[in-house]
């Protein structure tokens, strides 16, 4: 009898002791979840910016004006052209 | 057996006075009271004092959600929404002793004068944005000040890498991320998305350690992808820009349209305006003009009624006409240059006006008035574009012979660019007009017939003529490529005082390659007014620099001098190639 009782009792506290480590465990990995979720945000806004950079940097109206001014470049003619012609399978 | 009983008398000896255990049951029940009245009154009237303290951890988080991006039809941003900081500021919390070096500072950064910033701050109560949309640099620094009371937070600020190039096509958002012209404000629905928000506990250093539930996950705006190709929408750009400035002209438009999917490829207008910086716009440079005008199409309008007249059978492309002098009523229909007799190639290569409309005499109105409407003329074309027009075509019970006869040269109807170049679209498919897309289409859409192929191929080499020494357009010629199309040049309408004497409309419309067509270009030169008005010399060199650089863009082969071009390369060399792909 009084066996039962002291193995409940110690059941009892562990359970507790059990409840309050895994609430507590429960908050770290939100608090870790939600660390990330910013993360993963910042990256997602970094990666637009990056997007965008790339995109103002590669636009063709700027590819023109460096190559024209800056390279002195100039559309082949169509007498310099080369075309080649892929023979039929 | 008695002395296991219980001794009644003992227990009586030792009874203690009833009162006692009345004093403990009484405090107990106070006790109880107590407690009692307490849990009332933290839940009553005591609350204001723990909801206080509740609301340091328990928070409602906003989820913002993005807008859509916008993308060319090869996947290039056209439109994106990037982070920006907007600064508010909490004038009660702002200390009355803050230091004057920091105000200047701010106020510098905010791009104010240091008394336009204290008076804002002295004349609002509650919350105030001082300013919205601040790049992140400028923030950072903001921050760096430490002012209490003045606090930082994240919006989305919509971006356009392409500037005036695009503007008209994608328009722009407002300050509340609200589409307000163009795609942005025909798509907006699907563009925007929807915050969200969640609701948490945060513990004491304000980190968030529990979820209570009721989450609501923000949804994105959708990505929208156009039909526009960026790389000939900027090669139109500043080709229509060009001839505007050179042409010292009012404005300019263009539309580039892929003839085998109907997609638009580029549709420029100049003036134009930057959607990042809209500070000095108005409404001139907002109109998308390729849609909202409409203008009487002039000489573009001949291959039409010729087309219709080859159609019936009236006429053959060699036909040989009387041209001469042509009066009808009080009115005499003329031609910049005489000619006594023309066959129907040279009535569109030299673009006769006596001509087309002794043409379209012999032609019932009904058939003409069915022919435009089977063009798309007089019907808003069903683009996605709020602001679209749908041009004049009267009823052709009420056309008289004179009418019939300037109609047939593009007088008294009236058209948008867009519908133009939609029109043409019926000699580049054989026949076939097809509906235009701005959204990138996945297969070739099924086109409706107004004319028979064999009438399409025959304009089509008429309309090459045009380009070809003794045409109208020689300056429309692309090197390496057999193009061809129609000038126009119109006087421009005044309303009800007529016709202004020197004011025009130039235009070109065209097709290219002529041998397996895959573009059609329409150009718009509106009041050109240094030397030449004529739409062969104003807007064919426009035609001809954007399709020949659209057409090496889409790789397009070559077909006019093909068999001199191509060398036969011996097959190491095209075998290198091809392994170099």
């Amino acid at each position: 009898m009084n066996r039962a009782v002291v193995i409940l009792i110690l059941a009892l506290m562990t359970c507790s002791l059990m409840l309050v480590y895994s609430q507590q465990r429960s908050r770290m990995l939100y608090a870790e979840k939600n660390r990330l979720e910013n993360r993963q945000n910042r990256l997602n806004q970094e990666w637009s910016r990056l997007e965008y950079e790339q995109r103002e940097l590669s636009k063709s109206s700027r590819i023109v004006s460096i190559a024209t001014k800056q390279l002195h470049m100039k559309e082949p003619k169509q007498d310099k052209t080369i075309y080649v012609k892929e023979k039929a399978q | 057996m008695k002395a296991h009983q219980p001794n009644s008398s003992n227990t009586l000896v030792l009874r203690l006075p009833m009162w006692r255990s009345r004093v403990v049951l009484f405090l107990m029940f106070m006790g109880f009271c107590a407690l009692l009245g307490r849990a009332f009154w933290i839940q009553g009237p005591g609350n204001d004092f723990y909801a206080e303290k509740g609301k340091r951890v328990n928070r409602v988080i906003a989820l913002p959600s993005v807008r859509g991006k916008i993308l060319d039809r090869n996947g290039a941003i056209l439109a994106t929404s990037l982070e920006a900081k907007t600064i508010i500021a909490y004038p009660e919390m702002i200390p009355d002793d803050l230091s004057a070096n920091k105000i200047t500072a701010l106020a510098k950064l905010l791009k104010m004068s240091e008394s336009e910033l204290k008076k804002k701050l002295i004349d609002s109560k509650n919350q105030l944005y001082l300013r919205r949309q601040v790049e992140p640099n400028v923030a950072a620094k903001i921050k760096e000040l430490s002012i209490p009371g003045v606090v930082i937070t994240s919006e989305y600020r919509r971006y356009y890498p392409e500037g005036e190039s695009m503007s008209h096509i994608v328009g722009f958002t407002d300050i509340q991320d609200k589409g307000q012209d163009g795609m942005e404000l025909s798509n907006d629905e699907s563009l925007s998305g929807k915050d969200g928000q969640k609701h948490v506990v945060i513990d004491r250093l304000g980190r968030v350690v529990d979820d209570l539930g009721d989450y609501q996950p923000p949804r994105h705006g959708k990505d929208l992808q156009l039909s526009v190709d960026s790389k000939i929408q900027s090669i139109s750009y500043d080709a229509v820009k060009k001839a505007v400035i050179d042409n010292r002209a009012k404005a300019g438009s263009a539309i580039v349209i892929d003839s085998y999917t109907g997609e638009v490829l580029a549709m420029a207008n100049y003036p134009s305006y930057d959607p990042n910086n809209r500070s000095s716009m108005t409404g001139d440079q907002l109109r998308n003009r390729v849609l909202t005008d409409t203008f009487e199409p002039g000489s573009t309008m001949k291959p039409l009624t010729v087309a219709l007249s080859l159609e019936k059978g009236l006429i053959k492309p060699t036909t040989q006409m009387q041209i001469g002098h042509l009066q009808i009523g009080k009115k005499v229909i003329t031609d910049t240059h005489p000619y006594p007799s023309l066959n129907i190639s040279q009535i569109i290569q030299k673009s006769s006006n006596i001509g087309t409309s002794r043409i379209a005499l012999q032609m019932e109105p009904e058939d003409m008035w069915t022919m435009f409407q089977s063009v798309g003329f007089g019907q808003v074309p069903k683009v996605g574009f709020k602001g679209a027009v749908a041009g004049i075509v009267r009823p052709y019970e009420k056309w008289g012979k004179l009418d019939q006869a300037t109609m047939s040269f593009g007088y008294g109807v009236s058209t948008s660019l867009f519908q133009l170049g939609r029109s043409y679209t019926v000699f580049a498919r054989d026949g076939e007009l097809v509906p235009l897309s701005m959204f990138k289409v996945d297969k070739p859409p099924v086109g409706t017939r107004v004319f028979s192929p064999k009438t399409a191929i025959d304009m089509r080499y008429m309309m090459e003529l045009v380009t070809l020494e003794g045409g109208t357009a020689i300056k429309a010629q692309v090197p390496g490529y057999r193009v061809g199309g129609k000038t126009g040049t119109a006087h421009k309408s005044m309303g009800k005082s007529g016709y202004a004497s020197n004011k025009y409309h130039a235009f070109f419309v065209g097709i290219a390659p002529i041998s397996n067509p895959r573009l059609v270009v329409a150009v718009m030169v509106d009041e050109p007014t240094a030397g030449s008005h004529y739409g062969g010399d104003v807007a064919a060199p426009v035609f001809s620099t954007i399709t020949g650089s659209a057409l090496r863009s889409l790789g397009v082969a070559p077909d006019a001098t093909l068999k001199e071009l191509v060398q036969n390369v011996d097959t190491s060399l095209t075998q290198k190639v091809a392994l170099k792909r």
